[in-house]
């Protein structure tokens, strides 16, 4: 795959995002939240709920603006959604009319590209996402895994300097979820892509994580960041052996009791009110 | 689950013959799939239309029909007395029974007068024919398709973009509610005599109230179907590098359609049950001023015969839409 010309690094300057309520009053869903991370890393947004992750990830992709603040993608500021940020959702975001081939091609097919070169281009990315032979079938056909598969590609076909995943796996059962984990670090080592992806499980946080932010709520922040090894060995070792290992356990341990905090917190600070 | 777990693992043949049998919209414990169940009273996802019991009910009706006309059929002598009266109004023929009054109105669902499933075929046969008033049945059918094919078409022309404008802009919502709320309760009947005043009698007014009556369906449906559009699908669009005219024509109109089908089925619907009275406003051909034609000759075999007409034809329309759907809109609900 080709370097994307506006790929680079991302540059977050404090960003701050206040959300005016309609009864009056507002909420700090973001507070100062700066941090650079540059071409190749994966990110995972971690934290309890109302921590800001979501809406970090959406001010990434450009559909919300901050209320102060500035991001960049390799020097050029980001103010609406853009080929060169693709996105994966939770689920429902497929086209449901269209087949699998069709969705993969509609960035593409958006830009008006030459048909051939897209269609040799979604055979390739059918394969890399182990769906080789799929591509006439129609997404409500497909399991919720192979569906997630689907999005994958279809972001990937546009060939975007980064991937932004809000919650990609949240709706997938346990053992589809683990596979699809190592589809995405295979994904993430062999395109070199930059990945940002939200996600509620600490162990698919410190598992998939290059590197981690932990986000506390009261205003949104960046509460604590990691830099881990386990992404990288996950592509050599067995998965379910890592995730037993020593190591793993003791950050997995370590994560959930600093967000226990935090919601322990919080529910201090409601009964207060 | 397994169906999860299996295709994950690189789509077994098994997997495969699950995702085809989901095509079809086999369930695994639908109707008669599963009579293990013990739960069956309240477990209405497995509840379909039996078949066997639709004949019954078919039975059951025709037999009713033929019990009526003989229960409540004429003593013979008045029957024979009005042999050849058949183009003679129902007063001349009261005229000549003196037991015709108030008390006897029983009297006229005499075969002739209420007539028996024999001579509601018989007048089929011969509308099939000779046609009625001057017309082929052909012809009646044909004007009567065409009034609600035209209503039709123009309500959706106009409905569906005000629908969708309904649904994208808070401003030509908040304009056009106004005018939708008004208009939507009034049955488009009420504007049947303003109808023939503005616009005169024949095709003109009855397409015209037949559109009144398919614009607000379209709109709504068209609205809705809008608003069912998911903010993840938008998003991912226009990620994807789409402008905003690709989003509305490559993700807001499919997205919308299912919606938008309902709406037709309804419109259809509503239309085909104005169709009869909009033809009162003075138009010779139709199946509605067919039986308006046959009024005044008394002939309530050709009345009844055109009823059974437009029913029919009510749900063979109905029929051919579903199929329609099936075909065009295979995706409806699996979203």
């Amino acid at each position: 795959m080709t370097e994307h010309g506006g790929g680079g690094q991302l540059r977050v300057e404090s960003v701050d995002m206040v959300y005016e309520l309609p009864k009056g009053g507002s909420v700090q869903a973001l507070k100062d939240v700066s941090f650079d991370l540059e071409q190749g890393r994966l990110l995972t947004l971690l934290g309890p709920s109302g921590c800001g992750k979501t809406t970090l990830l959406n001010i990434l992709a450009g559909f919300l603006a901050p209320t102060g603040g500035q991001v960049t993608l390799g020097g050029s500021a980001i103010t609406g959604p853009g080929q060169d940020r693709g996105m994966v959702f939770q689920q429902g975001a497929l086209f449901e009319w269209l087949s699998v081939e069709k969705n993969i091609s509609f960035g593409p097919r958006m830009k008006r590209a030459d048909k051939s070169g897209t269609s040799a281009r979604v055979e390739d990315l059918l394969k890399t996402v182990g769906l080789g032979g799929f591509g006439e079938k129609m997404v409500y056909e497909l399991s919720g895994g192979m569906q997630q598969r689907v999005a994958l590609a279809r972001c990937l076909a546009n060939d975007p300097a980064m991937i932004l995943m809000d919650e990609p796996l949240g709706a997938l059962d346990a053992l589809t979820r683990e596979k699809m984990q190592s589809l995405i670090l295979e994904l993430w080592s062999e395109t070199g892509k930059t990945i940002v992806l939200v996600t509620h499980s600490v162990e698919e946080a410190l598992f998939l994580g290059d590197i981690l932010f932990v986000m506390a709520p009261r205003p949104g922040r960046i509460e604590r960041t990691y830099e881990l090894p386990f992404a990288k060995m996950g592509l050599e070792v067995e998965p379910r052996e890592l995730k037993r290992s020593p190591e793993f356990v003791d950050k997995r341990e370590e994560i959930l009791s600093l967000i226990w905090d935090m919601e322990e917190q919080i529910m201090g600070h409601e009964g207060e009110a | 689950m397994t169906d999860q777990l299996q295709t994950a693992s690189g789509a077994s043949s098994e997997g495969m013959n699950s995702l085809l049998t989901n095509r079809r919209g086999w369930r695994p414990g639908g109707a008669g799939g599963d009579s293990r169940k013990t739960v069956t009273f309240g477990d209405s996802s497995a509840v379909r239309s039996s078949p066997a019991w639709t004949v019954v009910a078919l039975i059951f009706m025709g037999i009713l029909w033929w019990a009526a006309t003989k229960a409540w059929g004429f003593p013979a002598e008045f029957a024979a007395a009005n042999e050849g009266l058949r183009d003679v109004d129902l007063q001349a023929a009261c005229d000549r029974d003196e037991t015709c009054g108030r008390d006897s109105y029983s009297q006229f669902l005499s075969p002739r007068t209420f007539p028996s499933p024999r001579d509601t075929w018989t007048a089929m046969v011969e509308l099939w024919n000779n046609g009625f008033a001057n017309e082929t049945l052909w012809a009646h059918t044909w004007a009567s398709l065409r009034r609600v094919g035209l209503g039709m078409f123009w309500g959706v022309v106009i409905g569906v973009p005000v629908g969708f404008a309904m649904g994208l802009s808070s401003r030509l919502r908040g304009f056009f509610d106004a005018p939708v709320e008004l208009f939507r309760p009034i049955p488009p009947l009420a504007l049947l005599p303003l109808f023939i005043l503005m616009f005169g009698i024949g095709d003109r007014p009855a397409v015209r109230l037949l559109f009144f009556a398919a614009l607000w369906i379209m709109i709504i449906a068209a609205r809705s179907g809008v608003r069912t559009a998911n903010l993840s699908k938008v998003r991912a669009a226009y990620s994807l590098g789409a402008s905003k005219w690709q989003v509305l024509t490559r993700v807001l109109l499919p997205n919308a359609l299912p919606e938008i089908f309902t709406g037709l089925r309804v419109a259809l619907g509503v239309c085909w049950g104005t169709l009869v009275a909009a033809e009162l406003v003075g138009t010779r051909v139709g199946l509605g001023s067919m039986i308006f034609a046959a009024r005044p000759f008394f002939r309530l075999d050709i009345m009844l015969a055109g009823v059974v007409i437009i029913a029919l034809l009510g749900v063979l329309m109905d029929v051919i839409m579903r199929f329609l759907e099936a075909r065009l809109i295979p995706w409806r609900g699996k979203g």
